[in-house]
C-alpha cells in the first residue's frame, strides 16, 4: 500500500539537544563567512590574487565527496527506518569512508600551502582560508567520530525502526557539516 | 509496513535526484570558478545556486521539509541572511 497523503508535520529529527548545537555552530560559521566577505570588500585585489593560488579542483572534488557522503547517510537513516541494521551499517561505513577521503584531500591541500611557506600571518585572505577550512576540518573529524559510534551501536543491533533517534541525531550533525561546506566552497574557492 | 512508503512509487528516489542536482550545481560553480568570472550577475548566480543547494540539503537530506515551520524558519533565515550579507559585502567590493 502506498500512502499518498502528506505526512503530518513533526518536530526536528533526532535528539533536540543536537539541534541547539547545530544552530549554535551555524551561527559561528555564519559570522565567519560574513566577516570574510566584508574583509574582502576592503581588499578585493589581494583576495582575488590569493584565491587564484588555491587548487580549485581540490575544493570541487571535496564538495562532491561530502555531498555523496551525505547521500549515504540519508540511505543509512532510510535503512534503519526499514529495520535493516546491516544495510544501515554498510551505508554509514561508506559515509565515513567518504569523510576520510575528504580529510585526505584536505591534508594534501594544507601540506601544499604550508610547503609554500603560507601561514595564518601571510595575509588576511590566508588567515581566513586557513582558519575557516581548519575549523571545518575539525568538524568533519567530530562528525566521523559520531558516525563511527553510531555504526558500532547499529552493528550490535542497538537501533531499530522504532528506536533510531541516535542515527537521526548523528545524521543531522553530519548534514550540518556538509551544509557549511557548500557555502564555504562557493565563498573561498569560487566567488570573486 | 513503514508509515510513509511513498518513495516506493519513484523510479529514481527523491534523495538520489537531490544528490544529482547538488552534483550538477557544484560542477556549474566549478566551471564558473575556472573561468574566473566576476561581476554582480555572476556573484548573484553563484549565491543563488548556493542558496538552492543549502535549501535542498536542509529540506531533503536533513528532512526539514516535514518539520514544523517554527524550526524550518530558523534554517531558512540563516541561509538567506548569510548569502544575502555575503552578496551585499561583495557588491561593496565592486564599487
Amino acid at each position: 500500500m502506498v500512502n499518498s497523503i502528506s505526512p503530518p508535520q513533526r518536530d526536528l529529527p533526532g535528539d533536540f539537544a543536537i539541534w541547539i548545537f547545530i544552530f549554535a555552530e551555524l551561527l559561528v560559521f555564519g559570522i565567519f563567512f560574513v566577516a570574510y566577505a566584508f574583509a574582502r570588500s576592503y581588499n578585493v585585489e589581494l583576495f582575488n590574487a590569493s584565491q587564484s593560488t588555491l587548487t580549485r579542483e581540490f575544493g570541487a572534488i571535496n564538495t562532491v565527496v561530502l555531498i555523496t557522503s551525505r547521500f549515504f547517510v540519508v540511505r543509512a537513516v532510510a535503512a534503519i527506518k526499514n529495520n535493516s541494521s546491516q544495510i544501515c551499517v554498510n551505508w554509514l561505513g561508506a559515509a565515513i569512508f567518504m569523510g576520510a577521503i575528504f580529510l585526505f584531500i584536505k591534508i594534501i591541500e594544507f601540506h601544499e600551502k604550508f610547503s609554500e611557506g603560507i601561514t595564518l600571518s601571510t595575509n588576511t585572505f590566508y588567515m581566513f582560508y586557513l582558519s575557516l577550512t581548519f575549523f571545518h576540518f575539525m568538524h568533519v573529524i567530530l562528525g566521523m567520530v559520531i558516525l563511527a559510534a553510531i555504526l558500532f551501536k547499529a552493528r550490535q543491533g542497538g537501533y531499530s525502526a522504532k528506536d533510531h533517534t541516535g542515527v537521526e541525531t548523528g545524521a543531522s550533525y553530519w548534514h550540518m557539516v556538509d551544509l557549511v561546506w557548500i557555502i564555504l566552497f562557493s565563498l573561498i574557492y569560487i566567488i570573486r | 509496513m513503514s508509515e510513509y512508503t511513498e518513495y516506493t512509487e519513484y523510479i529514481v528516489r527523491p534523495c538520489t535526484l537531490v544528490w544529482l542536482i547538488l552534483i550538477l550545481l557544484t560542477v556549474f560553480a566549478f566551471v564558473v570558478g575556472e573561468l574566473e568570472l566576476g561581476g554582480i550577475t555572476i556573484i548573484a548566480t553563484i549565491l543563488l545556486s548556493t542558496l538552492i543547494k543549502g535549501q535542498m540539503v536542509a529540506d531533503y537530506f536533513m528532512g526539514l521539509h516535514r518539520v514544523r515551520w517554527r524550526w524550518r524558519i530558523i534554517m531558512y533565515s540563516w541561509l538567506l541572511l548569510v548569502t544575502g550579507l555575503i552578496g551585499f559585502a561583495y557588491s561593496l567590493g565592486l564599487k
